[in-house]
C-alpha cells in the first residue's frame, strides 16, 4: 500500500521531470547546444500563466497562451543568442545558457517578487482512492497529461513530415541542407518547441507544487535524468525521467529510513539529510564511469 | 600585477566613500531577496517604525533616525559584509540582523566591536546575556516554542509525536537540542521518528507518505512558510489532515490558508506576536503611516518589525535622556549606553503587539499562544502562555 | 617571472609589499571587500589555470573550497597556524585529483557533468558529515594564528589574502613557463596532438588538478579564517558558478583576467547597491544585481570570449592611439603602461577554447 501510493508520487513527478528533459534533449539533437536553462522557460512559463490569469483569463487559456509566449521567447533566445555561438565552444555555450538562467529568474523577481504565489488550480479538486491508494485529480490530470504529452511528441517526432526534418537536420545537418530543409530554421523550431514543453510542465509543476522562483530548479533535476536516458534519446529522457520520478520517491520512502535507522543506531549521525536529492547524481557519476552515452544514447555523438 | 592592485584599491576607495553622518544611525539588514524573502516584514516593520518616528514625532527625543535597509540575500558573505559597513561606515548604534547563521558567526565580533546586535533568529545558541552581552533576540526560542506546541497537544490528548524540518540549520538545529534534551519523553510523549527534507524542497509527497504509514497524532514542523505550504498541500495528496500539524511562528503566515483553502483548515501555529489588523493601539500608528506610505508587507512579521523598532526606540531614547538629551557624541559611548538600555526596557508597552515585554533577558517576550486556521483565518486559540 | 629584467621583477615586488602594507591603512569594510576580492581571486586563478590553460571545465570549485575551508577550520580549531593553511591546501589537492580521475576518460560535455555530480555529492557530506563538518550548524573556527600572533583585524587578513594571492599569481605563472606548464597549453589545443608529441597526456591533466586542488584550498582556508563559521550552504552550486563566471568576465587564459573579473563579480553587487542608494532606488535594483550578473556573463561569451582582460587592453590600445594622435611627444609612456599585460596574454591561443578536441 504504502509502496503503491508512493510510486504514484514518483510517477507524477517524473513524467514532468520527463517532459523537460524530452526538450532539452530536442535542442541538444538538433543544435549540439546542453540547455542550463530548461527550468527557466518552466518557470516563466508558469509565472506567465500566473500573469495572464491575474488579467482575467480563466485557466486553460492561460496555460496555452504561456505556452505560446514562451515557445516564442524560446525561439527568440536562439535567434538573438545562441545563432551567434555556433562556432564556440560547448561549454562557453553551456555557460551562457546558465547566464540565460539567471538572468530570467531575475525578471521573475523584477515583476512577480520572490514570495511564493498561490496559483490557480487548473483541474478540479478532490480525490479518488484506488486499491488504498489516495491520489488527488490535480495528481492524476498532470501525470497522465505530462505522459500522454510526451508520447504524442515522440509520435510527432517519428511519423511526421515536420519531425522527420527535425531529425534529419540533427542527424546529418549537411545531408539536410542538400534536401533543401533549411537547418537553422529548424533549430529554431526545436528551440520554440522545447521551451513551450518547458513551459507546459511548468505550469503542471505550479499546479502540483506552488508557483515560486524555486520552480527554475527542476532544470537541475532535469539534468541526470538526459544523462541517464542517453544524451540523443527522446525515448530515454521519458524512461529515465519516470525512473528517476520513483527512485527518488522510493529513496524518500524507503531508503532514507532505512538508512537512518542504521546510521542511529552505529554513528552520532541522525539524518542522511535530502537523500533523494544526491541519488540521481551519485547514478550519474557511476553511469558516466561505465557508460557515457547513457541507457539509451549512441556511441559517438557528442558534439566537440 | 601592481596596476590591477591599483585598480582594486581605487574601486574600493571609491565604494568606501563615507556617507553623511546622520544624527542617530541604525541599519536594519533582511531577506529582501532570497529564499527566505517570505517573512521579511520584520524588517521593513522595524525600517518603517522609524520612518514612521520620523514623520510624526521628528525622531527620537528630537532627533532624527537614519535607518538604512540592507538586502543581505540570505547568504553568510553578504551578511558579513553588511555587518562591516553598518559598524564601520554607517555608525551604527543598533545593528539589526538576519539570519541565525550569520549570528553565530559575528557573535565574537558584535563583542568586539561593542555594538548592539539585535537578530531575527530565535536560536538558543546566540542568546546568553554573560557571554554575549550585546546579542538579543526577540522573543521565545524556537526550543521554546517546539516545546510549547507539544505541551498543547500533549494537553489535548497526543501520545505519539513526528518532529520534520528543513536541511538547514534553522531546521536542524532546534530539532536536534530538543531530541536531546529528553522533554519530549519528560512530557509523556513519544517521539516516533524526526523527517528531514530540502530547504527548497517542491515536492514532500513520499516524506508525507512516510508520516501516514507511522500514524502519529501530531506532527510539529519546523521549517519557513514556503516549506510548510509544501508539506500541507502534499499532506492532502496523501490524505493527511491539516489538523495534524502544528508549526512555529514562521508559519502563521496569511499565505497558508490564502493558497491552500481547505487543506489549511485546522492547522496551528505558535504566535509570539499580535496578527496584523488586530485591535490593538499599534495598530493604529501602522494605518497612520499606511495613509501617507505604501507599506511593503501587511502581516505578522511585519507586527514583529514594528515591535521592534518600539524596543529599539525606546532604548535609545532612554540612552539619550541619560545623556542629558541629546546623543552621545562618542559612537563607542553611545553604543554601551543603548546595550544597557535595552537591557533596562522594563514592562514597556508595545501597543498590544506582545504583552507588555521587558529585555533583562536578552530575548523579551516569551509568551506565546496557539492559532489556529478557521474559516481562511488565523485565530487565536485561548490568551498568551509563558513559555517557562 | 624570471624572463623578465631584474628591475622590472624588483618593481612588481615592492608594488606587492605596498599592497599588503596599504591594506592596514583601510577601514573595516574596504578591507573586507580587498579581501573577498583577494580570495575569490585566487580561487579564480586555480580554475583559469584549469580551464583557461588547460582545458578542463570545472563545476566543482565551491566544493573543493569547502574542503579547504573544513580542514583548515578544524586544523586551526585544534591550533595550527600555517599548517592548517597547507593541510587545506593538500586536502583541496587530493579531491581534486579524484574529481579529475573521469577527465581521463571523459571530454568537455560528459566530464562538466561529472563536475557537477561532484558538487553535488561533496555538498551533501558537508551537510550529513556531523562529526567533522558540524553540519548545518556549522563549525566555528578560532582566529588565524600566525607565528604566535593572532589575527584579529579585517586588515590582517585583508594583508594576508593579498600577500598570498601575490605569491600565487608568481607561482602559477613560473610554472607556466616549465615544461610541465607547457604541455597544459598542448593538452588544452589539442590532445592528439600532445600525443603525439609525446606528451603524457592523463599525466599533465593530473598536475593540473593537483596543483589547481591545492590552491583552491588555500583560497577556502583563508576564507574560513575570516568568516569564521564553516556552513554547507556557503560552498553549494552557486559559488562554482560565481568562480566560473569570474574567468569568463575575467578573461580565461590570461592571469590577470582572474583578479579583473573576481573584482568584477565581487564587487559589481555592491555597487550596483550604492548606486541604487544614491538615487534612492535601491529597493528596484535589489533585483537588477542578478539581472546584470546574468546578462553580463552571455554578453562577455558571446562578444568578448576573452574577457575584460582583452576589453581593457584595447581600451589602451584605443586611448593611447588617440593621445598619440593628439600629441606624440607624450604617447609612449601610454603604450608602455599597456604592455605589461602583452606577454601573459599572448599564453593564451588566439580563440581560447574552453574544450579540446577529440571525440570520445
Amino acid at each position: 500500500m504504502f509502496v503503491l501510493q508512493i510510486a504514484t508520487a514518483g510517477l507524477a513527478t517524473g513524467s514532468v521531470y520527463a517532459l523537460i528533459a524530452m526538450g532539452i534533449v530536442l535542442i541538444y539533437k538538433c543544435s549540439g547546444v546542453v540547455n542550463f536553462a530548461q527550468g527557466a522557460y518552466a518557470m516563466i512559463g508558469a509565472y506567465a500563466a500566473y500573469g495572464l490569469g491575474s488579467l482575467g483569463l480563466s485557466p486553460l487559456p492561460a496555460a496555452v497562451g504561456a505556452v505560446v509566449i514562451v515557445a516564442g521567447a524560446g525561439a527568440l533566445t536562439e535567434l538573438l543568442v545562441l545563432r551567434r555561438m555556433l562556432k564556440a565552444p560547448v561549454v562557453a555555450v553551456m555557460m551562457v545558457t546558465l547566464g540565460i538562467l539567471i538572468f530570467f529568474r531575475a525578471v521573475c523577481l523584477a515583476v512577480w517578487g520572490a514570495d511564493p504565489i498561490a496559483f490557480r488550480q487548473i483541474f478540479p479538486p478532490g480525490s479518488v482512492q484506488i486499491a488504498g491508494v489516495f491520489i488527488t485529480y490535480n495528481y492524476v490530470a498532470a501525470a497522465a497529461l505530462s505522459i500522454v504529452l510526451s508520447l504524442g511528441f515522440l509520435a510527432f517526432y517519428r511519423f511526421t513530415p515536420m519531425g522527420l526534418m527535425q531529425r534529419c537536420a540533427a542527424d546529418n545537418s549537411r545531408a539536410a541542407l542538400a534536401v533543401g530543409i533549411h537547418v537553422s530554421n529548424q533549430v529554431s523550431v526545436a528551440w520554440a518547441v522545447s521551451s513551450g514543453l518547458a513551459a507546459l510542465g511548468g505550469v503542471l509543476l505550479a499546479t502540483l507544487n506552488g508557483l515560486s522562483l524555486g520552480l527554475s530548479s527542476i532544470g537541475l533535476v532535469a539534468f541526470p535524468v538526459i544523462v541517464l536516458g542517453g544524451l540523443t534519446s527522446l525515448m530515454g529522457s521519458l524512461v529515465a525521467g519516470l525512473l528517476l520520478g520513483v527512485l527518488e520517491a522510493f529513496t524518500d520512502g524507503l531508503l532514507t529510513p532505512a538508512l537512518e535507522s542504521w546510521f542511529r543506531a552505529h554513528t552520532s549521525i541522525y539524518s542522511v539529510g535530502a537523500l533523494q536529492h544526491v541519488v540521481p547524481y551519485l547514478l550519474v557519476g557511476l553511469m558516466l564511469l561505465v557508460r557515457p552515452q547513457g541507457i539509451f544514447g549512441r556511441r559517438g555523438t557528442e558534439r566537440v | 600585477m601592481k596596476r590591477h592592485i591599483g585598480r582594486v584599491l581605487l574601486a574600493v576607495a571609491l565604494l568606501a566613500a563615507a556617507p553623511a553622518l546622520a544624527d542617530v544611525n541604525v541599519c536594519i539588514w533582511g531577506t529582501i531577496t532570497g529564499p527566505d524573502a517570505l517573512v521579511n516584514g520584520m524588517s521593513y516593520g522595524t525600517h518603517d517604525y522609524f520612518q514612521y518616528l520620523n514623520q510624526t514625532k521628528g525622531g527620537i527625543a528630537g532627533q532624527k533616525v537614519n535607518a538604512l535597509l540592507l538586502d543581505g540575500r540570505y547568504k553568510l558573505d553578504e551578511e558579513l559584509k553588511i555587518y562591516r559597513r553598518c559598524v564601520d561606515q554607517e555608525n551604527a548604534v543598533v545593528i539589526n540582523g538576519w539570519s541565525t547563521g550569520s549570528a553565530k558567526a559575528l557573535r565574537e565580533q558584535v563583542q568586539q566591536d561593542a555594538v548592539p546586535f539585535v537578530s531575527e533568529t530565535f536560536s538558543s545558541e546566540v542568546l546568553d546575556p554573560v557571554k554575549y552581552p550585546f546579542v538579543f533576540i526577540a522573543g521565545a526560542t524556537y526550543e521554546q516554542q517546539m516545546l510549547i506546541g507539544l505541551r498543547a497537544a500533549k494537553a489535548a490528548g497526543a501520545k505519539k509525536v513526528i518532529l520534520m524540518h528543513g536541511d538547514n540549520e534553522y531546521g536542524r538545529a532546534p530539532v536536534t537540542v530538543v531530541r536531546k534534551s529528553g522533554e519530549i519523553e519528560k512530557m509523556g510523549l513519544q517521539l516516533l521518528d524526526t523527517i528531514e527534507f530540502r530547504y527548497d524542497a517542491q515536492d514532500l509527497t513520499a516524506q508525507l507518505a512516510r508520516v501516514k504509514a507511522a500514524n502519529p497524532d501530531i506532527v510539529y514542523i519546523q521549517s519557513s512558510t514556503p516549506q510548510t505550504l509544501v508539506i500541507l498541500r502534499d499532506a492532502a495528496k496523501v490524505g493527511l489532515s491539516p489538523k495534524l500539524f502544528i508549526g512555529n511562528m514562521y508559519n502563521i503566515s496569511p499565505t497558508i490558508p490564502e493558497q491552500l483553502g481547505p487543506a489549511a483548515e485546522g492547522f496551528r501555529a505558535i504566535q509570539i506576536y499580535a496578527n496584523y489588523g488586530d485591535p490593538i493601539p499599534a495598530m493604529k500608528e501602522i494605518e497612520a503611516f499606511k495613509a501617507k506610505n505604501t507599506l511593503a508587507k501587511q502581516d505578522l512579521y511585519y507586527m514583529k518589525g514594528w515591535f521592534k523598532g518600539k524596543v529599539i526606540a525606546a532604548a535609545i531614547e532612554s540612552a539619550i535622556k541619560k545623556n542629558g538629551g541629546k546623543a552621545p557624541a562618542d559612537i563607542k559611548a553611545f553604543r554601551k549606553s543603548v546595550r544597557d538600555e535595552l537591557e533596562n526596557v522594563k514592562g514597556l508597552d508595545v501597543g498590544g503587539i506582545t504583552p507588555p515585554v521587558t529585555f533583562a533577558n536578552h530575548q523579551g517576550p516569551t509568551q506565546a499562544r496557539m492559532s489556529e486556521v478557521k474559516g481562511g483565518k488565523y485565530v487565536a486559540l485561548g490568551d498568551w502562555v509563558n513559555a517557562q | 617571472m624570471p624572463a623578465r629584467p631584474a628591475r622590472s621583477r624588483a618593481l612588481v615586488l615592492a608594488a606587492v609589499v605596498v599592497a599588503v602594507a596599504a591594506c592596514f591603512a583601510l577601514n573595516r569594510f574596504g578591507a573586507y571587500l580587498v579581501h573577498s576580492v583577494a580570495i575569490a581571486a585566487i580561487g579564480a586563478l586555480a580554475l583559469n589555470l584549469l580551464t583557461g590553460f588547460c582545458g578542463q571545465i570545472s563545476f566543482a570549485q565551491g566544493a573543493l573550497v569547502g574542503i579547504g575551508a573544513y580542514t583548515a577550520g578544524n586544523l586551526g580549531n585544534a591550533g595550527w597556524g600555517l599548517g592548517a593553511i597547507l593541510a587545506a591546501g593538500l586536502a583541496g589537492a587530493v579531491a581534486s585529483l579524484v574529481i579529475g580521475l573521469p577527465a581521463l576518460r571523459l571530454r568537455g560535455l560528459y566530464y562538466a557533468i561529472a563536475t557537477l555530480a561532484a558538487q553535488f555529492v561533496i555538498e551533501y557530506l558537508f551537510k550529513i558529515a556531523e562529526p567533522i563538518t558540524k553540519g548545518f550548524s556549522g563549525l566555528i573556527v578560532k582566529p588565524l594564528v600566525l607565528f604566535g600572533r593572532t589575527l584579529a583585524s579585517d586588515q590582517a587578513y585583508a594583508a594576508l589574502a593579498v600577500g598570498v594571492l601575490a605569491l600565487t599569481w608568481a607561482a602559477l605563472a613560473r610554472l607556466m613557463r616549465t615544461n610541465v606548464g607547457r604541455a597544459f597549453l598542448v593538452v588544452r589545443e589539442n590532445e592528439l596532438v600532445a600525443k603525439g608529441m609525446g606528451i603524457d597526456v592523463a599525466r599533465t591533466k593530473m598536475w593540473a588538478f593537483v596543483v589547481s586542488g591545492f590552491v583552491t584550498g588555500v583560497s577556502g582556508a583563508l576564507l574560513v579564517f575570516t568568516h569564521r563559521l564553516a556552513t554547507p550552504e556557503a560552498f553549494e552550486l552557486p559559488l562554482s558558478i560565481d568562480q566560473v563566471a569570474m574567468i569568463i568576465v575575467g578573461g580565461q587564459g590570461i592571469w590577470s583576467g582572474s583578479l579583473l573579473g573576481a573584482a568584477f563579480v565581487v564587487l559589481l553587487p555592491e555597487a550596483i547597491q550604492r548606486v541604487g542608494e544614491a538615487f534612492d532606488i535601491a529597493k528596484l535594483l535589489f533585483a537588477m544585481r542578478e539581472m546584470a550578473f546574468g546578462l553580463l556573463i552571455i554578453l562577455f561569451l558571446m562578444f568578448e570570449p576573452r574577457g575584460l582582460s582583452a576589453l581593457l587592453r584595447r581600451l589602451a590600445r584605443w586611448v593611447a592611439g588617440a593621445v598619440s594622435r593628439k600629441a606624440p611627444a607624450t604617447a609612449s609612456p601610454a603604450a608602455a603602461s599597456a604592455e605589461p599585460l602583452g606577454p601573459r596574454a599572448t599564453l593564451a591561443a588566439p580563440n581560447t577554447r574552453t574544450q579540446s578536441g577529440g571525440s570520445t
